[in-house]
């Protein structure tokens, strides 16, 4: 028996250089996770009810079928560290520059210029309650990707107001024992939305002028949408069948967020006008830990007038749409850790 | 100034100002980070050649 608060995971901060090929424990953190659960391993069985000739109709045998991952969440307050991981293993296309403090750009990679096509980077997912001799649990899974995220922002205090969710996948390939000795807990370097220092959202400055005090919320979220990796030649563990490969589908880039109504309001007029703008989210906590989000060209769908405790708010959904030369959107990290996603 | 190699989809590989207004543009249009190519060799002073006399 052991208690849940034993559980210790860590990941691969630097990317697999192959699906099949794990991290080696240089390039695993540790890091906490709001998440109590471990990553479930869900082998799936399959039997012959269906098939006819047997006399009857109830099943008289088992086959091993495949390993049917389900996704795991790492939720986390929002730091320099986990956001770069997050942006770049979602997104894929990644630039570092910098000698400490690090500096990463990154783009959504194009499936027509990527080097992995419609593939993303993969990492090494490991999980352990005291490992060891007698390990309740030690394994590491082999093949993680980034499925999605969500970024939130609110008006209240300490940690909470600035949180980021990751949703990962994985292929059903793993080792056990994991052979890896995590690190001791890493310590990142978190935001909070008192450090937000630009907020402007289609022309609308959010942190000074006339709508300074209007800001109350706000949600972005990514989502990959990969596809089934299960292909011919995709792989096997135990007997069962592993995917060998996450494409990305439709890739969804959403921002939703909540403003103050007050006279002069220009959110809505924004909306029927089409007018489109860009949009720039900064957090920064000192030189050497920030966060930008620099939406090229967004647009106003829906403008829902609401309550929100007790005040007026108007629920903006911004449209992002592609520039031609920009693109959608472009994450700057800056973070003192250097080889994330490399 | 920091600078950072990127090569594009054709192959050419360029030196440019590692800022987000440069560097979004070309990774949108397909460029990625490439290591900085190796320093070409200093071109020796040739010594003078010193014969080997065999020690007798």
């Amino acid at each position: 028996m052991a208690n849940i608060n034993e559980l210790m995971e860590g990941w691969g901060f630097g990317k697999q250089t192959a699906i099949g090929t794990a991290n080696t424990s240089t390039a695993i953190w540790r890091q906490t996770n709001l998440n109590t659960k471990p990553w479930a391993k869900v082998p799936v069985n399959e039997d012959d009810r269906a098939e006819i000739g047997k006399g009857h109709e109830f099943p008289t045998q088992l086959f091993r079928s495949h390993y049917n991952m389900p996704p795991f969440e790492l939720s986390k307050y929002a730091s320099s560290e986990f956001l770069a991981w997050a942006m770049c293993f979602s997104m894929g296309n990644v630039t570092l520059t910098g000698s400490g403090p690090y500096t990463y750009v990154i783009v959504p990679a194009l499936g027509a210029t990527n080097t992995t096509g419609l593939e993303l980077p993969y990492f090494s997912f490991v999980q352990q309650i005291r490992p060891g001799g007698s390990a309740v649990l030690d394994e590491m899974l082999v093949g993680c990707a980034v499925k999605s995220w969500k970024l939130s922002i609110k008006n209240s205090p300490g940690r909470a107001s600035a949180m980021c969710s990751v949703e990962c996948v994985t292929t059903g390939q793993y080792t056990s024992p994991s052979g890896i000795t995590l690190p001791a807990v890493s310590t990142p370097h978190e935001f909070n939305a008192g450090m937000i220092t630009a907020l402007t959202f289609n022309g609308i400055n959010y942190l000074s002028g006339g709508s300074a005090k209007q800001f109350v919320s706000m949600e972005a979220s990514w989502e990959n949408n990969f596809r089934p990796g299960f292909f011919p030649g995709s792989g096997s563990q135990d007997g069962y069948q592993i995917q060998g490969r996450f494409e990305w589908g439709d890739r969804a880039f959403a921002v939703q967020f909540v403003v103050r109504v007050q006279a002069g309001s220009t959110e809505y007029s924004n909306l029927i006008n089409l007018t489109t703008g860009t949009a720039t989210f900064t957090m920064a906590r000192d030189a050497n830990n920030s966060f930008s989000m620099l939406i090229q060209k967004m647009g106003f769908s829906v403008a829902e007038l609401g309550n929100t405790e007790g005040i007026v708010t108007l629920q903006i959904t911004g449209v992002q749409l592609y520039d031609a030369t920009n693109g959608l959107v472009t994450m700057t990290i800056i973070t003192p850790l250097t080889g994330i996603c490399q | 100034m920091q600078t950072v190699h990127m090569r594009s989809p054709e192959g050419e590989v360029k030196e440019v100002e590692a800022t987000t207004e440069t560097l979004t543009p070309l990774m949108v249009a397909g460029w990625h980070q490439v290591p900085a190519p190796a320093a070409s060799p200093e071109p020796l002073a040739q010594k003078p050649v010193a014969l080997a006399m065999e020690e007798k």
